[in-house]
């Protein structure tokens, strides 16, 4: 009776299972298709041989991807945005993020509010006057101003997830530290960060993750291929691919540029995706 | 608490001083320029020269522009509907004591860490190629020869593929978030509802739903601010340099200032302000009336 009943349950979950991993079977068949095909030559990717490597394997496709097609510049374009990026906006956030969370004075309240706004605010709002603002300060082509807006735009999302690390520390902390004689300066960087770097971490691959990525603001700030990042890069290469109709190369790009966010999540998807929800729910 | 004042100021001026510059002031700017007429992107405020509600009247005699306007909609309720059913269906898949639960989770959520623009490129190249696709290879391995010729990326057909490879890779984010939503009603509830003889299906329309509420509010708040924000795909899937099929507010915005083919050909930059304001406000509509009509009605767990 009782096994007949697992069995029973274990049964109603099959279509469940059946659905669940088409969906997974599909995600590994293009991302390995296009695995596969960056070892390929663009002839037998379209002659349909491309599963038997009958003329072996070809990873001269990405010494052609990074240095014809000048992916690597790209990669070192976003490697130069990114670092800098993450630092700022951490250094930016945390403090504010700890104050807002840990002290109640006038206005406090409202200053969560109007940060958290920002991330309903679109960036077609706002891209003509930094468009302005960049140009005045003659900035536009140059690496820092990517640099400054993906700080500057990144900091609302991180006060917000930072915040809630911050409010969950423990309330005497900062009394035991004044009572030991520690200025309230000191006690935020030699107590308090230490206390949040789980937070500190999961936010900053979001970040990582985000900045990478981003496209607009790179392709309007950008219009150089020296300054160009993945994103930019990637898609300039794919409109070329028309005169040049190397697309073993376009794939083995599309690899490359995948490469850093797709470890990091291989290694790391739990905290991911806990951040993702922490975040959204509380939103 | 006076000692606190200095490190108060320390501690927020940067943030503050970076959020005023990029948020505050763009937006203000961006909302007078809506009322006037702008020669470019860069003339000064003394230049313009007042139209009051012009500049809307002129982006909906635009083509284009209601062109794309209506892409956006199509995109936010079509896009929307499936979206959100698929990933409520996944969710409640996973929540319902399937094993390997956390693998799936992952995988299904991937494409939110991978690049829009090589999604898009590996949706475009491959999966609708109409020389070596996958979808084609599928079709004529089980012999449809008409479903394997199909030409999804064709005029027709464009903006489906389109919305179908853009829902793909965003159903994995609002799964996880309707999973989160799901994994925090309490277990007896649903015992309880079983014991009293209702089946799964009635289940979740009676017990897992209403008190998703609040879950769903979040979701359809994200999911128009993603909407608006629609580009990297309809910039993917553009085979022509302005594309009509896939166009959204935001290309036609990016056009109308940077646009190097003068398809959207007046040059005031007045009316890319207007769009700009009419998709934040939007938004705002969005989460005004998700608030009000998914009140959270006291249902606390």
């Amino acid at each position: 009776m009782k096994e007949n009943s697992i069995i029973k349950k274990r049964s109603r979950l099959i279509p469940g299972y059946i659905v669940v991993s088409l969906w997974c079977i599909f995600t590994f068949v293009v991302i390995g298709w296009i695995l596969l095909a960056s070892f390929s030559t663009t002839k037998e990717i379209f002659n349909g041989s491309m599963i038997k490597f009958e003329s072996g394997l070809h990873p001269e496709n990405y010494t052609k991807a990074l240095f014809t097609h000048n992916v690597a510049k790209y990669f070192v374009n976003s490697i130069i945005y990114t670092i800098p990026s993450l630092l700022g906006v951490i250094l930016v956030s945390a403090p504010a993020a700890y104050v807002l969370a840990r002290f109640k004075f006038t206005g406090s309240g409202i200053m969560q509010k109007v940060f958290v706004s920002a991330l309903g605010i679109p960036a077609i709002m706002i891209i003509m006057p930094l468009f302005s603002l960049a140009t005045a300060f003659d900035l536009v082509n140059s690496r820092g101003i990517l640099i400054i807006l993906y700080i500057a735009l990144n900091v609302p999302f991180t006060i917000f997830f930072l915040t809630a690390f911050f409010k969950n520390l423990p309330g005497s902390l900062e009394e035991a530290a004044a009572i030991d004689g520690c200025s309230p300066m000191k006690t935020f960087w030699k107590i308090m960060l230490p206390l949040v770097q789980p937070g500190i971490i999961t936010v900053t691959i979001f970040n990582f993750i985000k900045i990478w990525n981003e496209y607009f603001m790179a392709l309007i700030f950008t219009t150089k291929a020296d300054l160009k990042p993945v994103g930019v890069g990637l898609f300039s290469m794919v409109q070329s691919m028309k005169y040049t109709g190397d697309w073993a190369g376009m794939f083995a790009a599309v690899i490359i540029i995948c490469l850093p966010t797709f470890i990091i999540y291989i290694f790391l998807s739990e905290k991911i995706i806990a951040g993702v929800t922490g975040g959204a729910i509380k939103g | 608490m006076k000692r606190n004042r200095t490190m108060f100021i320390a501690f927020l001026a940067p943030a503050i001083i970076s959020y005023l510059i990029v948020f505050i002031y763009p937006t203000v700017r961006t909302l007078l320029m809506s009322f006037f007429h702008v020669d470019n992107i860069t003339a000064k405020m003394s230049t313009w020269t007042f139209t009051g509600m012009q500049n809307y009247f002129s982006i909906f005699e635009s083509e284009i522009f209601v062109r794309s306007f209506l892409n956006i909609l199509k995109i936010w309720a079509f896009g929307g509907i499936g979206i959100f059913v698929v990933a409520m269906l996944f969710a409640v898949l996973l929540t319902s004591g399937i094993k390997m639960k956390s693998f799936y989770r992952s995988i299904i959520y991937l494409p939110n860490v991978i690049s829009a623009v090589a999604m898009g490129t590996m949706w475009m190249q491959y999966v609708y190629s109409s020389k070596f696709g996958l979808l084609k290879t599928v079709f004529s391995f089980f012999g449809a020869e008409k479903l394997a010729a199909i030409q999804w990326t064709g005029p027709e057909l464009l903006f489906g593929s389109m919305l179908v490879a853009f829902s793909f890779g965003m159903i994995g984010y609002f799964m996880l978030i309707f999973m989160a939503g799901i994994d925090r009603i309490p277990v007896e509830l649903n015992e309880a509802a079983k014991i009293d003889g209702a089946d799964g299906v009635r289940r979740f329309f009676r017990v897992t739903l209403p008190l998703l509420k609040g879950v769903i509010r979040t979701n359809l708040v994200l999911w128009t601010i993603e909407a608006v924000g629609f580009f990297v795909w309809s910039q993917v899937f553009s085979p022509r340099t302005l594309e009509t099929a896939t166009i959204t507010p935001m290309v036609y915005m990016y056009q109308l200032l940077f646009g190097s083919e003068t398809v959207v050909t007046a040059r005031n930059v007045g009316g890319a302000a207007a769009v700009g304001v009419l998709m934040t406000v939007i938004v705002i509509v969005m989460f005004v009336a998700s608030t009000k009509l998914l009140k959270d009605d006291g249902l606390e767990f």
